[in-house]
């Protein structure tokens, strides 16, 4: 019997003069017919142009080859080119193969000669290669189109809002127990000054009643599982213990006999032990602090009870497990202030009337806990404000990067403080300052004008902030001492508490500060490192409201142009697959799996490729010791055949 | 020795070095003509086994070019590659085969003149070394 010798196809591409400058091609092709491998030689020229592309596929058809070696540029411009052209005529694309002899051979070899035999080399190197082509077959799987979107903060808020109107079934996840986040608690954006409850409270609305849209607040993700286009993920409904027919009339709070500090004013106020954040939050209803509740400590309190005038409250709910199916998920988990409370010399914690930025905001926020009023805390109004710039920030033991807005944040001190205390001298210490752009420049130029002092600091480490009777001093260096009724600490920003367990959760990657790492920094900045997830608002970096909701745009503009419902999304063609009757069960691909793509049957006992989450990368290949992982179109007869080819002669 | 040309043998990344070949061809940085590549996905796809064979079919040199750690286009294959290659360095030696003759370096798609250099840094030590001369266990060495 004799083995019939497969049928190869050889186009040496000119390239313009691209290549035939450099290489003999007419010597290569030469060269090639006497070697007997090739049912056809020929040098060719623009084989990617409309016209290459035709005679390409016309002698396709006439040759019908088993391989064919494309050698002329970089498979990574024109490999899909001439795939492409052949699934046209029926070939499977895994058997072309690309010899580069233009980015690797003609433009960068010293010696003419040399580039001939190097050339040659190559197309060795492919033939050996493209023998061995297995078909790849294109999988295509139908899409949920359904959106999860964590967190409910502006940029959650509008992501949910932006997927719906496009048809989309959106679930928004908040573990807080209302929307909100941390824009809610801001009484007015700079630079135009727009009050931030009033910029929320429509889109809040809109949320409450969007059928589209299922608002899952007090709830957090438990297990994520899946992969793009279906995802199962568990989320955690904690009880409220307060039914949905609560509208957050606030009766029982009167009678609540518990008094716990207020984290909505971060700690500067009191609230009971039920509660809601701010009136008119959604949802409305109330939730009853279950570990400081008398009812459940004791069981000797229900006076929430009979004050509800809708018989609301329902001690005996239970904690709901959720799954829900989706397509994609937005991170939009948003940022926290940096801690100073561990930098003594800043007296935060220690020194009265010392704040950070966001509790400043809250002091000055019509909601907030002195009722809008910026005081003392002995109830007096600050005559002086001293803000001190990258407080803790810029530093190795604190937050080593620039946040980039709290500059801006911080010279809206000054503009607060006057609307209130005219005649109060504000005061801001800083060593760099980052105003971008016209408008938030123009902002700090106003500060000026209208009063604010600017005093630079030659090193922020040097800041000492100290008590003095009932004035606060400041001193460091570059400056004489300053004394101040009230100082506010510009803190920095950085990962909200529990991105670190999210991203292990999605099996995403963070950047060395800690958020959100972005697929591309230039092109691509609201999409994770896995296809699917997408990162929005300040989970993606320290950012300002506007960017913040653009990000949320950018995110579901990019799911709603892929998820399309009914649509089939092609998985990937290059994965990885194991051979069952070789697999040991040793488990060590598991254990490299960049993506956690493969499982363990405990039965069969051996591992399992999910190609739906494969992303090909191979390194399971590379470790399996009994060669059942095999690569797609790189498998190790392949490799092996091309180093070979390349090495030969 | 002057006349000898080593041969080299470059495994690439698809996303970082792979590039980075590519761009030093749209620059025409010239560099050693005895350097050649295979592509692969990822540099985490490169077996130990590759480099032997590389070796036993007549290299002189081999290279292992990913891409730089934190930006694998695969979260961590690089990683994984950068350990296999120290301990391949190891057994190489007790093959009887100078661990210079391997090197694993990072370069991205955007480092063009860096893949100019690391190949052609290369191809210097490999001329330095001379012709590997293999003996026993390797060239008789199984797949």
């Amino acid at each position: 019997m004799t083995v019939e010798k497969p049928k190869i196809a050889l186009f040496l591409c000119e390239c313009s003069t691209n290549i035939s400058n450099f290489i003999d091609l007419p010597a290569v092709a030469d060269w090639a017919e006497s070697t007997e491998d090739f049912c056809f030689v020929e040098v060719s020229n623009l084989l990617c142009s409309p016209d290459g592309k035709k005679y390409f596929a016309e002698i396709l058809m006439k040759h019908k080859p088993d391989g064919i070696i494309v050698a002329a540029c970089s498979p990574k411009l024109h490999e899909k080119t001439f795939q492409d052209v052949a699934e046209e005529v029926g070939i499977n694309m895994s058997r072309v193969q690309m010899a580069n002899i233009r980015e690797d051979v003609s433009w960068v070899t010293k010696d003419k000669t040399k580039a001939n035999e190097k050339a040659k080399a190559m197309i060795k190197a492919a033939l050996r290669r493209v023998i061995l082509a297995e078909n790849l077959e294109k999988v295509t799987m139908e899409v949920i189109s359904d959106i999860l979107i964590i967190g409910g903060g502006i940029a959650g808020i509008e992501a949910a809002i932006i997927a719906s109107k496009a048809g989309r079934k959106v679930y928004l996840i908040e573990k807080d127990i209302s929307l909100g986040g941390s824009v809610i608690k801001i009484e007015e954006v700079a630079p135009n000054m727009e009050c931030a409850p009033c910029l929320l409270a429509p889109r809040l609305s809109e949320v409450r009643d969007d059928p589209n849209i299922t608002v899952l607040t007090n709830s957090e993700i438990t297990d994520v599982l899946g992969f793009y286009g279906n995802f199962l993920v568990k989320v955690r409904k904690k009880a409220r213990y307060v039914e949905e027919t609560c509208i957050g009339c606030e009766a029982c709070f009167d009678v609540c006999p518990v008094t716990l500090k207020n984290e909505f004013h971060l700690g500067l106020g009191n609230r009971k032990a039920i509660y809601t954040l701010f009136p008119g939050s959604v949802p409305a209803a109330a939730v009853i602090d279950k570990e400081h509740c008398k009812h459940f400590i004791d069981n000797s309190c229900d006076a929430c009870v009979s004050a509800c005038p809708f018989g609301s409250i329902n001690f005996n709910e239970k904690d709901e497990e959720l799954e829900i199916n989706v397509g994609a998920i937005v991170i939009a988990t948003g940022t926290k202030s940096g801690d100073v409370s561990k930098f003594d010399e800043l007296g935060y914690g220690k020194i009265d009337n010392v704040y950070t930025l966001p509790e400043f905001e809250r002091i000055a926020c019509s909601n907030g806990p002195s009722g809008s009023k910026i005081l003392l805390k002995n109830g007096e109004k600050p005559s002086s404000v001293a803000v001190i710039h990258c407080a803790g920030s810029l530093r190795e033991d604190g937050i080593p990067y620039c946040s980039g807005i709290c500059c801006f944040g911080a010279s809206k001190v000054g503009e607060l403080v006057r609307k209130q205390i005219p005649e109060a001298k504000v005061l801001n210490i800083y060593n760099d300052l980052v105003f971008v752009g016209p408008k938030i420049n123009a902002f700090y130029r106003k500060q000026i004008e209208e009063g604010t002092r600017f005093i630079k600091c030659y090193d922020l480490k040097t800041i000492q902030v100290k008590e003095k009777g009932d004035k606060i001093t400041i001193e460091g260096e570059g400056f004489s001492q300053i004394e101040a009724d009230m100082v506010v600490l510009s803190t920095g920003l950085e990962p909200a508490s529990g991105t670190k367990e999210l991203a292990d959760l999605l099996n995403i990657d963070l950047r060395k500060d800690g958020f959100f790492k972005a697929d591309h920094a230039l092109l691509n900045q609201t999409g994770s490192t896995l296809e699917g997830i997408y990162i929005a608002g300040c989970s993606a970096g320290p950012c300002n409201v506007a960017t913040s909701v653009t990000r949320a745009r950018s995110a579901v503009g990019d799911i709603i142009s892929k998820l399309i419902p009914g649509r089939e999304i092609e998985l990937e063609i290059l994965t990885s697959v194991i051979d069952e009757e070789k697999c040991g069960g040793c488990k060590l691909c598991i254990s490299v799996c960049p993506y956690k793509a493969i499982i363990f049957d405990d039965e069969k006992n051996i591992s399992i490729v999910t190609e739906a989450i494969c992303r090909g990368c191979g390194t399971c290949v590379a470790s399996c010791p009994s060669g059942a992982a095999k690569a797609k179109h790189f498998t190790d007869d392949q490799i092996y055949a091309e180093i070979g080819g390349l090495l030969y002669g | 020795m002057d006349n000898f040309e080593p041969k080299i043998v470059a495994f690439t990344c698809n996303w970082c070095s792979y590039a980075g070949a590519d761009k030093a061809g749209m620059m025409k940085l010239k560099y050693s003509d005895d350097v050649k590549l295979i592509r692969v996905m990822c540099s985490g796809r490169i077996d130990p086994q590759f480099v032997m064979d590389a070796f036993r079919e007549g290299a002189d040199g081999v290279m292992i070019l990913g891409c730089h750690p934190g930006d694998c286009h695969y979260r961590t294959g690089n990683v994984k590659a950068l350990k296999r290659y120290k301990l391949l360095r190891k057994t190489l030696v007790q093959f009887g085969i100078n661990d210079k003759r391997l090197k694993l370096d990072w370069v991205a798609a955007g480092e063009a003149e860096l893949f100019q250099q690391v190949v052609n840094e290369m191809a210097e030590t490999v001329k330095e070394l001379g012709p590997l001369h293999l003996t026993g266990n390797v060239e008789q060495g199984g797949k």
